[in-house]
């Protein structure tokens, strides 16, 4: 009778031992999923802040009823405001006896059967541009211009899981918007080459 | 409360005080009461730091082999504090070498001792180059958890992480160690590390083939503290790994439990020439090694628990990783947890590391 108790114990031990894995101390969670749902309940913010971090004017953005910030943009175009050379209609300011301007852009975006210049740019107010239904939007929030087409994107960029983070990781959250990475005009990324050789590990695997 | 003051007070380690009065006042108290009269409140008493050492039952062998020891640093010691010809700045040295030497282990130290600990650090390093660095030796956050998400399809290759950690975390130079690879591996092959290039050097992407990063996974139930046999690697509260290279004694046990390749060994003494030398530093973190003693990436503890990205993240031109506090519902990390189809390396360890992988 009493090496029965003791098998019991044992088993009972064992079986205790091996639902001890993933522990850490003082803490019952089986996995790291398990962790996170449990300690982020009471869930009261933190102290640090990444405010110092960013740099330059930001505007607030509300999407999918997520609110963060967006670098803005306006003051970043060197040739904005548009009106300030788009005195006329454009039919009226071409051909011989004018400047020749945005020779540098050549649209890479696209074919042309989908995207011309004013697929975006609003021909009538050169300071905006606008939707494919010819709604304006502001160059401020460009991102609603991208994002009738890269859906799938904006709602990864919006969530999180697309594009790069300004400041820190600590709120408030300031990301960065489509056209800081992706030159508007040509948006894929050039192939390059890596900023680092190992030499040492080259020398060590001979 | 009483108990917990006094703890900070006690110096747990001899010193010589070689300066003069400043440290007479070891047994002052702080809460007003006679020394006898505190004593009632005080905490069962912890071993640290000197007492570590001497305060243990030890055989006559270990015994004479401690003493040995300790002779030969008290010697040199000796020699420079009681000498007419050294200056006062060798006899500085010589007291924080002793200090440094005598210390416990981070892990068990107060607050005041971890202040104590990284002043000297800083000190030291002003009288060996006559430059100011700025440590830390801030603690984990509470409600803080980090998290690390990698965007497979993003990553082209490009290598501005290993580049910006190398400089970030003070890295060995001559040995050109880094704590991140970036694999090349073919497509449709599926994670093959045996056939994936992590030293490539054409242009990037290169076709047919996609990137993946590896660094240290900050495992939830991490296998390299687990054989660590002095206790110089533990998981701190906001999840991080880390390292006290003072208490490493290079045994790279570490090294071999990792699963993942995370960790590096100094063979030789790091080289870091002294104008690129990162001077915003962490005790954890970034401040510089020795020879003989593990290192590893910490997500930049010295930049993650100010706020900042880690240095990779931030280097990243197309946005492949994803950094925060897995605690906060409202962080994009767990936005990408929740959302995006995650998996992470090697999942049935059971390492339960904290750092996912994912694809658009």
């Amino acid at each position: 009778m009493k090496g029965k108790a003791c098998y019991t114990l044992f088993f009972a031990s064992l079986l205790l031992c091996a639902c001890k894995r993933g522990r850490t101390k003082g803490e019952k969670y089986r996995t790291i999923i398990d962790k996170i749902q449990a300690r982020s309940k009471n869930y009261h913010g933190v102290s640090i802040s990444s405010d110092r971090y960013i740099t330059g004017q930001t505007i607030a953005v509300t999407e999918n009823s997520r609110t963060f910030s967006i670098p803005e943009r306006k003051s970043q175009i060197t040739s904005y405001a548009c009106t300030a050379c788009h005195t006329k209609p454009l039919k009226e300011m071409q051909g011989k006896g004018f400047k020749s301007a945005h020779w540098d852009i050549k649209l890479q975006h696209a074919d042309s059967q989908t995207m011309r210049c004013t697929t975006c740019h609003d021909m009538t107010n050169p300071d905006r541009l606008k939707s494919l239904t010819g709604e304006p939007i502001d160059f401020n929030r460009s991102y609603r211009l991208c994002s009738q087409c890269h859906a799938k994107q904006f709602e990864d960029w919006v969530g999180g899981a697309h594009g790069k983070r300004g400041g820190g990781w600590a709120p408030p959250r300031v990301s960065m918007t489509c056209v800081n990475c992706h030159n508007p005009h040509k948006p894929r990324f050039e192939s390059r080459w890596p900023a680092r050789y190992n030499t040492q590990k080259v020398e060590e695997s001979k | 409360m009483i108990g917990s003051e006094m703890r900070n007070k006690r110096k747990k380690w001899f010193s010589l005080n070689l300066k003069g009065s400043e440290n007479q006042k070891t047994n002052a108290c702080s809460c007003g009461r006679t020394p006898a009269g505190c004593q009632a409140g005080e905490t069962p008493k912890r071993n640290d730091g000197f007492e570590q050492v001497f305060d243990v039952k030890m055989g006559r062998r270990s015994a004479f082999k401690k003493l040995t020891a300790s002779l030969l640093t008290g010697a040199g010691l000796v020699n420079t504090t009681c000498s007419v010809t050294a200056g006062k700045g060798a006899k500085e040295k010589a007291q924080i070498g002793w200090d440094e030497l005598f210390k416990g282990n981070y892990k068990l130290m107060t607050d005041a001792e971890k202040e104590a600990t990284v002043k000297r650090l800083v000190r030291a390093y002003q009288l060996r180059t006559g430059k100011t660095i700025h440590m830390s030796a801030k603690n984990a956050e509470s409600d803080v958890l980090f998290g690390y998400a990698f965007n497979i399809s993003k990553c082209r290759g490009y290598m501005d992480c290993v580049a910006a950690c190398v400089k970030e975390n003070n890295q060995d130079r001559k040995s050109q160690m880094q704590y991140i690879r970036i694999h090349e591996m073919k497509d449709g092959k599926g994670f093959n590390f045996n056939e994936a290039d992590d030293n490539y050097y054409h242009e990037v992407p290169a076709a047919g083939h996609f990137y993946m990063g590896t660094q240290c996974f900050h495992c939830d139930n991490p296998p390299c503290v687990k054989v660590c046999p002095v206790q110089a690697t533990w998981q701190e509260p906001d999840g991080l790994v880390v390292i006290d290279y003072d208490w490493c004694i290079g045994c790279r046990y570490c090294m071999a439990a990792c699963p993942y390749d995370g960790r590096r060994f100094n063979w030789s003494k790091p080289e870091v020439p002294e104008e690129a030398v990162n001077k915003n530093q962490h005790y954890l973190g970034n401040r510089l090694r020795k020879k003989g003693v593990m290192e590893k990436c910490t997500f930049c503890i010295q930049r993650s628990r100010a706020g900042k990205n880690p240095a990779c993240v931030d280097a990243c031109p197309t946005g492949a990783r994803v950094f925060g506090n897995l605690l906060d519902p409202n962080s994009t990390i767990r936005w990408v947890l929740e959302n995006k189809k995650v998996f992470r390396l090697k999942e049935d360890l059971g390492t339960e590391p904290k750092f996912w992988y994912y694809t658009d």
